[in-house]
C-alpha cells in the first residue's frame, strides 16, 4: 500500500521534474526548499516558544500570543529551576538512568537481533514475535504489578528498578528496528567470515557490530529521548528526593492551585539542552558510520 | 556452516539475559493484567473473583468499541503519514545541501516531554486567543472552529499535534535505512540513465522494505497504545469524543477506582494490538529484498 | 561494558542501605510523610510544612522524611502504594467520595483521639468540615483546608458598561446580556476539568432546589431528576447560548479559563477562595489588576427555594491521614495534632488559605478581602460540599464528562440528569 501511495507522490513531484530545463530545474529546486523550510520551522518552533515562556511571568503566559514576547525577561525563573528545582541532583540521576539504560538496552538489544536475524534455529521467529508482544502493553496496566515486583525485590526508592524498567520496555522497540537493519544488511562478508574458521563471536564483534554502527546511534538517540523524559516509573518507584529525576523537577512547579509556567519552562529548557547537544554530536555519528562501516567488498 | 549458525550454547547466551528481563518486567504484569481483569478490585480493598464477567462486559461496552475505532483512527492517520514521512526522507538522504542540518532540526519536537508539547498546542488551539485562529479570522474566516471543545473534529485535531511530534522519529529511522543502500547500486543505476525518482522508487525504497515493514507495526500499535497527548489535551472528551483505549484504561482504573474492569481495557488493548500485528504481518508478507 | 557493571553494582549496592528502615542510625524514629505541595508550585504551603517540621523535630526525638509529588501524580501514587498496603505513616487525602474506598480497605487509622485528647484542637474546627472525612461516625482525615465560592469580578469592567453587583439571577442575566452585547466575555469557566463548571451547576440547583438537594440525591434521599434540578441545568445552557461563557470552554481547563480574567479579557470568574492570593498578596501580578477586582455572592432565584444568599457552594480540601499499619502510628498522631493547630495559627498569613480551625482574625495582619471573607464564613448559612468530592469517584468522574458535555451542548439537560440517575442508582442498590 505504501509503494502505491509513493508512487503517486512521486508521480505528481515528476511533474515539477520533468520540465527539465535548467531554469524549471531551478524553480523546482527552489519549491522543494521553500517546503523543507516551512517545515523546519514548524519543528523548530517549539523550542523557540519553550524559551520565550521561560522568560515569562505567569501572568503573560496565560492567554497572551504565544508569539508575544516577554515583557521583561524573566531570568529569574532560571534561577528558581535551579534552587527550589534542585536541578543539580536530579540533572545527575537523569543522565545516570538514561546512559545506563541505554547502553544496556542497545548491547542486549543487539546480541538478541543478531542471534533471531543470523543464526539459525527454531524457534527464532517466536521469540522475535515475544519481544514484539512486549511492546502492545499500555504503560499503565504494568504499574500495579510491577511495584509490588520490586517490592517483593526490596528494590523499591532503588534506582535499578527504574533502569530495569527502562531497558525491559524499550528492548521491544529497539530489537525491532534493529532487525528491520539487520535484514537490510548483506551476509556474504559474515558467510566468508565463517568460511574463513571466525568463531560466532568475532564475527558478531568485529564484522556485524561495526557495521550496525548507523542503526545503533539511531537507537540511542531514540533510546536516550525515551528515557529522558520519562517520569511515571521515576514517580512511581523511588521516593527519595535524592534518586529523583529532572522530569520530576520540572512536575514540581505543577501545584494544587497554581501553576508556575515561568519555572517550568526554565526547567524544560535546563533539561532539554543536553538532549540537545547529545543529539546534535550522535546524529553526525550515522553519517560517518556510513562512511566507516559501509563496507564494499 | 551451519553448525556454527545455529549453536546453541551461543544463540542462548546472546538472547537468555534480555529475554528473562523482559519475561520478568513485562511478561508478569501482562499475566496480571489478565488476572485482575477476572476481579471486582478497586485497587485498595479486597479482591473479588468474578470470573470472566468483565470480559463479557467489556466485549459489549460501546464505549470501550467507541476507543477502539478512536485508536484504530489514529493508527491508520500514522500510517498514511509515514508516507509523507518517507518521502521527506529520500529527499534527505540524497545530496541536497543541507540536508544533514534540516534533518537534525526535524526531530527537534521528539526531545520535548509531552507536557511541554501538550502546553504548546492548547494555547494554538484556544478558541479565542489560539494562534490557528487567531491566523484563520485574518484571512476572513468568520467562525473558525472550536477544535478541541468540538467533538465531532476533535480527534482529527488530535491527530495534528500527535503526527508533528512523532515525525522526527519515523525519519531518523528512514534516513539511517536510505543512507545504509549501497552506493554501487545508486551510481550504477544513474549510470544506466535512471533519474533521481526511479532511482527512489526502484532501487532505495524496494532496498528498505524490510524496515518499512517494522514502522508499519510500530506506527499501529503505537497509535493503538497512544496515551500522553491525548490525555494532556483532553482527557478523552469531550464526552468521549477523543477517548481511545489507553485513557479509557486509565479513567476507569486510577480515576474510577475501577481496577479490575481497568485492567481488563488493558488486556484487550494488548489481544487487539496482537491481532492487529498478525493481520499486518499477512498483508505486508515477507518481500525482504536480500542479497 | 565493565563500566556498566561496576555502576549497576554501585548502584545496588547502595540500594541496600537506604531501604526502608524504622529508625535512623541515631535511634530517632522516623515518619514517612508524603505530601503534595512542591517547593516550586505551592511555595508558601511548603515553606510552612517545613517550618513546623523543624520545629517539630527539635522539641521531639523524631526524624521527619518527606516525599513530595504534584497534586496529580500523588493521587496516582497513593493508589498504586495502597494497592500494596504500603501507604506512608502520613500522608494527605480528601474528604467523602475519596477516603470513603481508603476506609473501608482498612488502610487508615481512625483519628479522634488526636482531637479528643487535645483541649486547643477540640472544638477548633469549623462545624461540619471535620464530618466529612467521617465514615461511620469515626474520623480518619483531619481537614486543613476549607474553601467558598464566589463569583470574582472585575470591578474596572463593571463601572465601564455601568454594571451593578447582580443580587438576582435575572439581574445577573442582564449584565451577561451587556457584556456580550459589547464584545466582553462575561464569565470564564474552565468546563473541560468539569468541576470548575460544577459550580455553576450546584449554584443554581442551591438556588432553585434549596441548599440540600444536591447532597440528598447524593445520599439517596432524592432524585436527580427532580424538576429543579433539571431547570438548574437548563439555566446553564441558556447561559451559554446567551454567550454567557468563554467560547469552547469545554475545552479550556482551569488553568486555561483563568488566564482569560487574569488578562482582563473575562469580566467575571466563578472560582473558590484558594484563589484569593491572586487577588490580594502574590507578588507575581500587578497591583493595579489586584486592585480591580471584587467578589460577590452567587445571586438568589426569583421563585427559587434556596433563598439565602449566604448558602454556599465549597468544601475541605486536603487533610492529613494516619495509616493503620504505620509502625510509627502514635508518633504520627502526635504530629499530625500539633501540625494542624500550627497550620492553622500560620495559614492564612504565609500562605494565603484558609484553614480548617476558626481564625481569630484580630490578632493577625490580613489583606481586607480575607477578612470580609472570613467573616462571611462565620455567617453562612450552609456550605454544600462540591457534588465530586461528595460522590464516588465513579460518579464524580461521570459528573465531571456531563459538565464539559453540559457546557458544550452535546447532552441535553434531561440527558444530563438521566445519566447521573443511573449511575447513582447503580451504586445505592
Amino acid at each position: 500500500m505504501s509503494k502505491v501511495a509513493v508512487e503517486i507522490q512521486k508521480t505528481t513531484l515528476s511533474a515539477s521534474y520533468k520540465t527539465s530545463k535548467s531554469l524549471g530545474n531551478k524553480i523546482g529546486y527552489g519549491i522543494l526548499y521553500f517546503v523543507l523550510a516551512v517545515i523546519a520551522i514548524i519543528q523548530v518552533y517549539p523550542l523557540v516558544w519553550l524559551f520565550l515562556f521561560s522568560l515569562k511571568t505567569n501572568q503573560e503566559v496565560f492567554g497572551m500570543s504565544p508569539f508575544a514576547l516577554p515583557q521583561a525577561p524573566q531570568w529569574g525563573n532560571y534561577a528558581k529551576a535551579w534552587t527550589a528545582g534542585h536541578i543539580d541532583v536530579y540533572f545527575f540521576n537523569s543522565v545516570l538512568y538514561t546512559v545506563a539504560a541505554v547502553v544496556l538496552t542497545v548491547i542486549l538489544a543487539s546480541f538478541v537481533t543478531f542471534a533471531i536475524t543470523r543464526m539459525e534455529w527454531k524457534l527464532s521467529g517466536l521469540v522475535l514475535g515475544l519481544f514484539m508482544a512486549g511492546y502492545m502493553i499500555p504503560l499503565h496496566s504494568t504499574l500495579i504489578p510491577l511495584f509490588n515486583f520490586f517490592k517483593t525485590a526490596n528494590m523499591i526508592d532503588n534506582p535499578m528498578s527504574v533502569i530495569l524498567s527502562y531497558v525491559a520496555f524499550n528492548l521491544p522497540i529497539t530489537i525491532m528496528i534493529l532487525s528491520g537493519f539487520y535484514r537490510t544488511i548483506p551476509r556474504e562478508i559474515e558467510e566468508a567470515a565463517v568460511v574463513d574458521g571466525c568463531s560466532i563471536h568475532r564475527i558478531f564483534f568485529q564484522i556485524t557490530l561495526p557495521m550496525t554502527v548507523p542503526v545503533l546511534s539511531t537507537t540511542v538517540i531514540i533510546n536516550m529521548i525515551y528515557n529522558w523524559n520519562e517520569f511515571v516509573f521515576v514517580n512511581t518507584f523511588l521516593s527519595s528526593d535524592k534518586w529523583k529525576t529532572i522530569t520530576v523537577g520540572v512536575n514540581n512547579f505543577v501545584g494544587q492551585y497554581l501553576t508556575d509556567w515561568g519555572a517550568i519552562g526554565a526547567t524544560l529548557m535546563i533539561s532539554i539542552i543536553p538532549v540537545l547537544i547529545a543529539y546534535f554530536i550522535l546524529s553526525d555519528r550515522i553519517v560517518e558510520g556510513i562512511a566507516a562501516g559501509s563496507v564494499k567488498g | 556452516m551451519r553448525s556454527v549458525m545455529s549453536n546453541k550454547w551461543v544463540i542462548s547466551l546472546y538472547i537468555l539475559p534480555a529475554l528473562i528481563l523482559i519475561l520478568l518486567l513485562i511478561y508478569i504484569p501482562i499475566v496480571l493484567t489478565g488476572y485482575y481483569g477476572l476481579m471486582d478490585w478497586n485497587g485498595i480493598g479486597k479482591m473479588k473473583f468474578i470470573g470472566l464477567e468483565n470480559y463479557i462486559e467489556l466485549a459489549k461496552d460501546t464505549k470501550f468499541w467507541q476507543s477502539a475505532w478512536h485508536s484504530l483512527l489514529l493508527g491508520l492517520f500514522s500510517t498514511l503519514s509515514l508516507v509523507g514521512y518517507l518521502i521527506l526522507s529520500l529527499i534527505l538522504a540524497s545530496k541536497i545541501k543541507g540536508a544533514n542540518f534540516l534533518r537534525k532540526i526535524y526531530l527537534i519536537p521528539m526531545l520535548l516531554s509531552s507536557v511541554a508539547i501538550g502546553q504548546l498546542w492548547a494555547k494554538i488551539f484556544d478558541p479565542t486567543n489560539g494562534m490557528l485562529n487567531r491566523l484563520l479570522v485574518l484571512v476572513g474566516v468568520e467562525n473558525p472552529p472550536l477544535w478541541l471543545a468540538d467533538s465531532n473534529i476533535v480527534l482529527f485535531a488530535l491527530f495534528i499535534p500527535i503526527v508533528w511530534q512523532y515525525a522526527g522519529f519515523y525519519i531518523i529511522i528512514f534516513y539511517a535505512a536510505l543512507k545504509n543502500v549501497p552506493e554501487e547500486l545508486i551510481e550504477a543505476a544513474k549510470i544506466d540513465g535512471a533519474t533521481p525518482l526511479q532511482i527512489a522508487y526502484k532501487i532505495k525504497v524496494p532496498l528498505i522494505a524490510g524496515v518499512i515493514k517494522v514502522m508499519v507495526i510500530l506506527a499501529i500499535v503505537g497509535s493503538l497504545k497512544y496515551f500522553d497527548l491525548i490525555f494532556v489535551l483532553t482527557g478523552g472528551g469531550p464526552n468521549g469524543a477523543s477517548e481511545v483505549m489507553a485513557s479509557y484504561m486509565y479513567t476507569e482504573a486510577f480515576s474510577k477506582y475501577n481496577f479490575g474492569y481497568g485492567s481488563a481495557i488493558g488486556f484487550g488493548l494488548l489481544i487487539i494490538c496482537l491481532v492487529a500485528t498478525w493481520l499486518i504481518q499477512k498483508l505486508l508478507n515477507t518481500k525482504d529484498v536480500d542479497y | 561494558m565493565s563500566v556498566i557493571m561496576l555502576v549497576s553494582l554501585a548502584l545496588a549496592g547502595c540500594s541496600s542501605s537506604s531501604s526502608s528502615e524504622e529508625s535512623s542510625s541515631d535511634g530517632k524514629k522516623v515518619i514517612k510523610f508524603m505530601h503534595l505541595w512542591p517547593e516550586g508550585s505551592s511555595n508558601a504551603q511548603f515553606s510552612i510544612v517545613k517550618d513546623i517540621i523543624t520545629e517539630y523535630e527539635k522539641e521531639h526525638n523524631v526524624k521527619i522524611e518527606t516525599e513530595i509529588l504534584n497534586p496529580d501524580q500523588y493521587r496516582e501514587k497513593l493508589k498504586v502504594l495502597a494497592s500494596s498496603n504500603e501507604l506512608p505513616d502520613i500522608g494527605m487525602t480528601w474528604s467523602d467520595g475519596f477516603i470513603k474506598p481508603y476506609v473501608e480497605g482498612n488502610m487508615l487509622a481512625p483519628l479522634d483521639d488526636i482531637v479528643d485528647g487535645d483541649a486547643d484542637l477540640k472544638d477548633a474546627f469549623i462545624p461540619g468540615v471535620k464530618e466529612s472525612y467521617a465514615v461511620d461516625g469515626k474520623t480518619y482525615g483531619l481537614p486543613l483546608e476549607l474553601n467558598i465560592s464566589y463569583v470574582f469580578y472585575n470591578k474596572e469592567i463593571f463601572k465601564k458598561y455601568n454594571l451593578e453587583v447582580p443580587k438576582t439571577f435575572s439581574e445577573y442575566k442582564k449584565v451577561v446580556k451587556t457584556l456580550a452585547d459589547n464584545g466582553v466575555v462575561p464569565a470564564t469557566v474552565g468546563a473541560k476539568d468539569g468541576w470548575p463548571a460544577s459550580f455553576w451547576f450546584m449554584y443554581l440547583a442551591d438556588r432553585i432546589g434549596g441548599p440540600t438537594i444536591l447532597t440528598d440525591v447524593i445520599k439517596g434521599k432524592a432524585k436527580m431528576d427532580d424538576p429543579a434540578i433539571v431547570k438548574a441545568a437548563e439555566e446553564v445552557q441558556n447561559l451559554v447560548d446567551m454567550g454567557g461563557f468563554v467560547k469552547g470552554s469545554s475545552a479550556l481547563s482551569n488553568d486555561d479559563a483563568k488566564g482569560y480574567f487574569m488578562n482582563e479579557q473575562a469580566a467575571m470568574f466563578l472560582t473558590a477562595t484558594w484563589e484569593l492570593p491572586n487577588y490580594t498578596t502574590s507578588p507575581d501580578v500587578k497591583q493595579e489588576f489586584k486592585d480591580k477586582i471584587g467578589y460577590f455572592k452567587f445571586p438568589t432565584y426569583e421563585g427559587g427555594k434556596g433563598t439565602s444568599i449566604n448558602s454556599y457552594v465549597g468544601g475541605p480540601g486536603v487533610g492529613l491521614f494516619v495509616a493503620k499499619d504505620s509502625k510509627v502510628q502514635k508518633e504520627a498522631k502526635d504530629f499530625v495534632g500539633y501540625l494542624v493547630k500550627r497550620w492553622g495559627e500560620k495559614s492564612v498569613t504565609d500562605a494565603g488559605v484558609i484553614p480548617a480551625t476558626k481564625v481569630d482574625t484580630s490578632k493577625l495582619d490580613l489583606a481586607p478581602m480575607y477578612i470580609e471573607i472570613l467573616k462571611d464564613l462565620g455567617e453562612a448559612s450552609n456550605v454544600t460540599t462540591y457534588f465530586d468530592t461528595q460522590s464516588s469517584p465513579a460518579v464524580a468522574e461521570l459528573h465531571h464528562d456531563l459538565m464539559t458535555a453540559l457546557f458544550g451542548k452535546q447532552v441535553t439537560p434531561k440527558e444530563f440528569v438521566k445519566q447521573h440517575a443511573e449511575e447513582l442508582a447503580k451504586e445505592q442498590k
